[in-house]
């Protein structure tokens, strides 16, 4: 990062505005994912979605999505839960709280576009650490979501600058981080970090947005960053990208972070990786309808 | 080259209910074929499993679940259910996706390898070519490469099929609407003249560049002189194999193949476990199988 860019960007993440209801939503749910599982209540959760009417329909259309295992919207929130867990209709909570959060203004890449790789990232990695063994894969969704949320601090806070990153990046075809430290001096990872540290993210989702394309520099949550930077060079494998060519060749198996996973997952090494993207594929379509039903038409796209 | 019937036929009504046995079934073949036949494509599976099931006579999906699961003649069983679920029919630019990868991303790399070489060299191989689709088309993508990244560079795409009959249309190289659906009209009129109606046909510079020739992928010692490929195409044509002999074939394709090579299949084809040297790559919208170069610390 460029020296003098962290001042900068605390500066302007401090500015930044969400929509009336974020505080009210997803501050207490941001909260309540930082507490462990057995310590969040019900009501509490049927409290927070019953805030915003637009918000509680949303939820109860996406549960009844394929992606999170059900064939049809429950009634209520308390019938999704019963059905889902509560752990999973928080993550659901959680999903349509976000896609609500900003306003919609200039967006140099394409809103459609970065919902439906955060959502895609999010399912990628719930499904990896299921086919891992994972305790709490909701955790793995959570972080898949919000991995790229630096994305939006840019386009909200560092409007015009973020747009000659995303300009260079499709036309030169190379990775948008790689574009945002050529021309910004700092990347999303940064200016994520600081909106998470903002909204008192739980450490570890900090260290994934902080540090999800450097996972050698990730601490305590290393295996999280890993899953989610797997899950987020899949999905840009696999057509749930920003909307633009990426000249890229992804040897998995050979990454840092498949090495990392692998200390602590043996599981790893029996993992069919083409059946795994065939399986991604096969959710491209579920992902785009509830893109639509969660974040609506797009809006506010340059 | 031969596509699934996924791409000619018309989708199902999507309310159609499908027996959740076909997704078991559609595991076996998976693990037998290395073939994954996607959910919104499984009515295809369904429909070829209703027709394999009256000459067996088996009554339910999962009888012929237990049939292909358990009995002694599954796998030529397998073999002519993936018949029921394929058919002869493909077209020019078949997989833009793996188009984009050849252009975009391996070319590149290998111009960027191999600046330093006195004679630059390319030779690109089309495995079970069918018709000619397939070659030619690889043929005009590297045509166009040729006028910029590749200038000068000596290019060479071997062709080969078992069908006698399909190297000989090959050779005349003409197309009908059907098969040159996804050619460009820029396309078509750089690289093909107008014949009779509504056929075009190959011009004589794009077929300069690719060699047909009949060739067996089970015949050892003739695979044994297909060496120094740096790209081979072998799409859909390894399901039509038993397990031994697709084995056989993959391996001569990796020792067929220089150092940083690439293997492309079909884009629903995998092959499993039927070579540990080759490393799986992702492309964008494409995967393919890389041997390592020389330098890779996995050699």
């Amino acid at each position: 990062m460029k020296a003098g860019s962290n001042a900068i960007i605390q500066e302007r993440v401090k500015g930044i505005e969400t929509t009336p209801s974020t505080p009210a939503v997803l501050m207490p749910l941001l909260q309540l994912l930082n507490a462990p599982g057995d310590e969040v209540e019900l009501d509490e959760i049927v409290r927070l979605a019953s805030y915003d009417n637009t918000i509680a329909g949303q939820c109860l259309r996406a549960a009844g999505s394929p992606l999170f295992g059900l064939a049809k919207s429950p009634d209520s929130v308390k019938g999704a839960v019963i059905s889902l867990g509560l752990r999973r209709v928080q993550t659901i909570l959680l999903t349509c709280c976000l896609g609500r959060a900003f306003p919609t203004r200039k967006w140099p890449i394409h809103p459609t576009a970065f919902w439906r790789h955060s959502l895609g990232c999010a399912l990628a990695c719930r499904k990896l650490s299921e086919k891992l063994g994972s305790r709490d894969v909701e955790k793995s969704y959570t972080a898949g979501l919000l991995h790229d949320i630096g994305l939006l601090v840019n386009c909200l806070a560092f409007p015009d600058e973020f747009m000659m990153a995303v300009q260079k990046a499709c036309e030169e075809q190379i990775p948008l981080d790689e574009a945002e430290l050529e021309t910004m001096g700092f990347t999303h990872c940064e200016t994520g970090r600081a909106l998470g540290e903002k909204w008192k993210l739980a450490d570890d989702l900090v260290e994934v947005i902080a540090h999800h394309h450097a996972v050698e520099r990730a601490e305590a949550a290393q295996p999280l960053v890993a899953i989610v930077h797997l899950g987020d060079l899949i999905c840009r494998m696999r057509g749930l990208d920003y909307g633009y060519y990426e000249r890229h060749k992804v040897d998995l198996p050979e990454d840092p972070a498949w090495k990392v996973l692998l200390k602590e997952h043996r599981e790893l090494e029996g993992l069919d990786l083409v059946r795994f993207t065939f399986e991604m594929d096969e959710s491209i379509e579920q992902i785009h309808e509830l893109v639509s039903t969660v974040f609506g038409a797009p809006v506010g796209a340059s | 080259m031969i596509i699934s019937a996924q791409t000619v036929r018309t989708a199902a009504n999507p309310a159609e209910r499908i027996d959740p046995v076909i997704r078991q079934i559609r595991d076996i073949v998976y693990q037998v074929s290395g073939i994954y036949q996607l959910e919104e494509k499984l009515y295809l599976l369904n429909d070829g499993c209703q027709r394999r099931m009256k000459p067996l006579n088996v009554r339910t999906p999962s009888e012929y679940w237990n049939y292909l699961h358990a009995h002694s003649n599954r796998d030529p069983e397998i073999r002519q259910l993936l018949n029921e679920i394929t058919i002869g029919e493909t077209c020019l630019f078949r997989s833009p996706a793996q188009l984009d990868a050849l252009r975009k991303v391996i070319l590149p790399e290998f111009a960027a390898e191999r600046t330093k070489q006195a004679t630059k060299r390319l030779r690109v191989c089309s495995a079970g070519c069918s018709t000619g689709e397939e070659p030619y088309t690889l043929a005009i993508v590297l045509m166009e490469e040729l006028q910029s990244r590749l200038k000068g560079w000596d290019v060479e795409i071997n062709a080969t099929d078992l069908n006698d009959r399909s190297i000989e249309a090959a050779k005349i190289g003409t197309y009908g609407g059907y098969a040159l659906r996804n050619t460009t009209d820029l396309h078509k009129r750089k690289y093909f003249s107008p014949i009779v109606e509504g056929k075009l046909q190959v011009r004589p510079e794009v077929k300069k560049l690719v060699r047909f020739d009949r060739l067996n992928l089970q015949d050892d010692s003739k695979m044994l002189f297909m060496k120094g490929m740096d790209i081979i195409f072998c799409c859909n044509v390894l399901i039509y194999f038993d397990g031994a002999s697709k084995s056989r074939a993959v391996n001569h394709f990796f020792s067929n193949l220089n150092f940083g090579g690439y293997l492309f299949l079909g884009t629903s084809e995998s092959l499993l476990n039927l070579n540990d040297k080759f490393h799986l790559v992702h492309f964008p919208g494409a995967i393919a199988y890389w041997k390592p170069s020389l330098r890779s610390e996995k050699l």
